[in-house]
């Protein structure tokens, strides 16, 4: 197999807390050198002067939608679209049609990634069966058929029991479980945050205490079983402070934000319609600096996506009737830039150490995550300086329904290794 | 040795000089069981209710027989035909028996503490055949018999109990004797079915199954409910079967086989592989006899005050 040599770039260590300026060298899909002025005549060369170049980024939360809603997005497409946002590993949630809820499942749809073959397509198992949130599946056998995470995700467990018994039995396995969390007979058919705009525009709320109530509830669970518990995209400036006080009495929880929870409020209603209609809503300013704090001082140690395509059919029309999520992946790195590295947030080592390092860790994937000798070669390359704009009708994903069309934004990713193959080389796709 | 016990209430009660002084007398009876004809007279006239308020074959069986063969007569009483369906009261059902003036009742009830209970007004002998997720103290014995027979020695032994410990008299009961003639015990299990608390019967908690089998000389699996699965506490026979059910034959680092020991009866593919249940090292049939044996032990140490030991 070819060999690759990034030469000039600065290089991110997140394992190590370090930034250095050398050169990389790829071998049969492994680093194999790291150190200032390699040559090797038979590499193929990529200039990274004046890049930033680190681990691939690990993404925990996608929906690439396969099997059963190929119109929004398929795993080609899905993969295309991690590729050019610079993610080389992908965690798909289960809750596609059917919902990934046997081992039978997620052995087809490992072997449709493979099939595919783009960036390291992972996948979770759904935590009740038919994702109905009353009998549990058989988790066992799902990680020995590859599944690497549990999540209902779209919808929230409401069957404390449930996932009581869950916790305490995967213990055993060491599977992390991944809470999407809605107390549904409080959030209803609300569609937006509770509070002014909800009044003025007059459309049902889904309010706060929807998510901090199961989250509440989810942390003592948590803590009582010793279960490892991870909350995703977070919303609100409670639930920060709820997890850092368990995390404090030791309870082993996690949480990832999306980045448009971090740079969009309520008021983004008026302006984008339905493209800024999401789940959980988009909060309010208190609850940004909330959790922007909340990154800064470790609690939420993810970032992640969220990446929820729709056709535009699923998003036109009637407010109420439009389907939540934002399709975001090809911009994710970027979007975080703004709202994390811009204004100083983060430097860059936490920001690899929150997209990539972290996440691999979560994940149990050892050879990932790391800039290092031996480690898989999984690259991203971002040029941190030049803004370019988001043309949402250039995506590759199929999902079009984002807010963020138009905006000027830096940090892209370049360049895109995966296992020492160039998928996308000075902003080109290659896949 | 002075019997001072009146009854059977569980094995928390007896010391571990009683526990050994009923396992030789077992063993006595469990060698007699060899021939044939049989019969004793030594409990002639004495009179033994079996009081059955949950199902059960082999105990109930085992119970009558023990009687029988020792010379006792011997009535059985299921709950099915009994006047509790009529309305009476458990404590009514119960005195009224009384005054059928029998010397040993015994009682089996899926309330825990029933036996200790009746114990308090009931005049006769009370054999605890099992209350609830309490005790079941004749099945230890049995299963202690049955370990003693194979040349175990208690006190470089390990037992590895591995299932529903959460549920189980018998995982109970068995880990108070073992631990009083001196072995180790290991549970294991589905973290759903190792209840908090598990400390006080002096075991150690060891994931994952195999390990806890690696550590262990003995491996007693406990019999997997399919209310438990229903009721959620693991997802799946095909599951259950796959991480904590015993496959195949677990052998010692001396390339000896462990032995294999369950209550019954069993679920074969579920809690042990059905080939195993006939192996050599299974201990599972003998179990049986020895709880023949125990319990022809026990009623006679009980009426006869040891005395004949």
């Amino acid at each position: 197999m070819n060999k690759v040599l990034i030469k000039n770039g600065t290089l991110i260590l997140p394992q190590s807390k370090r930034t250095i300026e050398a050169d990389v060298l790829i071998d049969d899909g492994v680093i194999v050198q790291i150190e200032p002025g390699i040559n090797d005549g038979k590499a193929e060369r990529i200039n990274a002067s004046g890049y930033l170049v680190g681990p691939g980024f690990i993404n925990l939360h996608v929906h690439f939608r396969e099997p059963g809603e190929e119109k929004k997005e398929d795993l080609f497409s899905g993969s295309r679209a991690a590729v050019k946002g610079g993610f080389t590993s992908v965690l798909c949630m289960p809750n596609t049609r059917p919902p990934i809820d046997s081992p039978l499942l997620i052995s087809y749809l490992l072997s449709r990634a493979r099939e595919v073959g783009l960036v390291n397509v992972f996948s979770a198992a759904t935590i009740s069966l038919g994702l109905e949130g009353k009998a549990m599946t058989d988790l066992g056998l799902l990680i020995n058929a590859g599944a690497k995470a549990l999540s209902d995700d779209g919808k929230c467990v409401k069957d404390s029991r449930l996932l009581y018994l869950l916790m305490t039995y995967s213990r055993y396995f060491h599977l992390p479980i991944i809470l999407h969390e809605e107390d549904i007979d409080i959030a209803g058919e609300g569609q937006v945050n509770e509070g002014s705009m909800a009044v003025k525009m007059g459309y049902r709320s889904l309010p706060k205490v929807a998510e901090d109530s199961m989250i509440a509830r989810d942390l003592v669970l948590a803590h009582s079983t010793g279960a490892t518990v991870h909350f995703t995209h977070l919303s609100t400036a409670l639930s920060v402070k709820l997890i850092e006080w368990f995390q404090n009495q030791g309870a082993k929880v996690t949480a990832d934000v999306t980045p448009h929870h971090l740079l969009l409020d309520d008021q983004s209603i008026i302006q984008y319609g339905s493209r800024a209609k999401v789940k959980p809503p988009l909060r309010d300013q208190t609850d940004i600096v909330a959790l922007k704090e909340g990154i800064q001082r470790g609690v939420i140690g993810i970032l992640a996506s969220d990446h929820a395509p729709h056709t535009n059919e699923d998003k036109e029309g009637d407010f109420n009737e439009a389907a939540f999520g934002i399709s975001n992946l090809e911009i994710t790195v970027p979007l975080y830039v703004k709202a994390l590295i811009d204004d100083q947030s983060i430097s860059w080592l936490d920001f690899w150490k929150l997209l990539s390092f972290n996440p691999a860790q979560f994940l149990g994937l050892t050879k990932k995550g790391s800039l290092e000798i031996g480690m898989d070669a999984d690259i991203a390359i971002i040029d941190p300086e030049t803004h370019h704009e988001v043309k949402v009708n250039e995506f590759v994903s199929k999902g079009k329904n984002c807010p963020f069309d138009g905006w000027q934004l830096k940090g892209w990713p370049v360049t895109t290794i995966v296992n020492g193959k160039i998928l996308m080389r000075h902003s080109k796709l290659e896949a | 040795m002075k019997w001072k016990h009146k009854h059977l209430l569980g094995i928390d009660q007896l010391s571990g000089e009683e526990i050994r002084f009923l396992l030789e007398k077992g063993n006595q009876y469990r060698e007699w069981l060899e021939q044939s004809p049989k019969k004793l007279t030594r409990l002639s006239g004495y009179c033994l209710i079996n009081l059955f308020f949950e199902a059960s074959t082999r105990t109930r069986v085992s119970f009558e027989m023990a009687g029988k063969l020792l010379g006792m007569e011997v009535v059985n009483f299921t709950n099915e035909l009994s006047s509790l369906n009529k309305g009476e009261s458990f404590r009514d059902t119960v005195r009224t028996l009384a005054r059928m003036k029998v010397d040993a009742l015994v009682i089996r009830h899926r309330s825990s503490g029933i036996p200790l209970y009746i114990s308090q007004f009931l005049p006769f002998h009370i054999i605890n055949a099992g209350d609830g997720m309490r005790e079941h103290p004749t099945q230890a014995l049995l299963d202690l018999l049955t370990m003693k027979r194979d040349g175990i020695d208690f006190t470089r032994n390990t037992v590895a109990i591995i299932g529903d410990i959460l549920h189980s008299r018998v995982a109970r009961s068995l880990s108070i004797g073992l631990k009083k003639l001196g072995s180790q015990v290991i549970f294991s299990g589905p973290p759903t079915l190792i209840p908090k608390g598990i400390e006080v019967l002096e075991g150690q908690v060891v994931y994952p199954v195999e390990e806890a089998i690696r550590q262990a000389d003995v491996v007693y699996l406990l019999r997997i409910q399919k209310e438990r699965q229903e009721a959620g506490f693991f997802p799946s026979a095909k599951e259950y079967a796959s991480f904590f059910g015993l496959k195949e034959k677990p052998k010692g680092p001396d390339g000896r086989w462990k032995k294999i020991m369950h209550p019954g009866p069993v679920n074969r593919g579920l809690e042990i592989d059905s080939s195993l249940v006939e192996k050599e090292n299974s201990l599972i049939e003998e179990q049986v006899s020895c709880g023949l044996a125990i319990r022809m032990a026990v009623l006679e140490t009980l009426i006869l005050g040891g005395a004949n030991g």
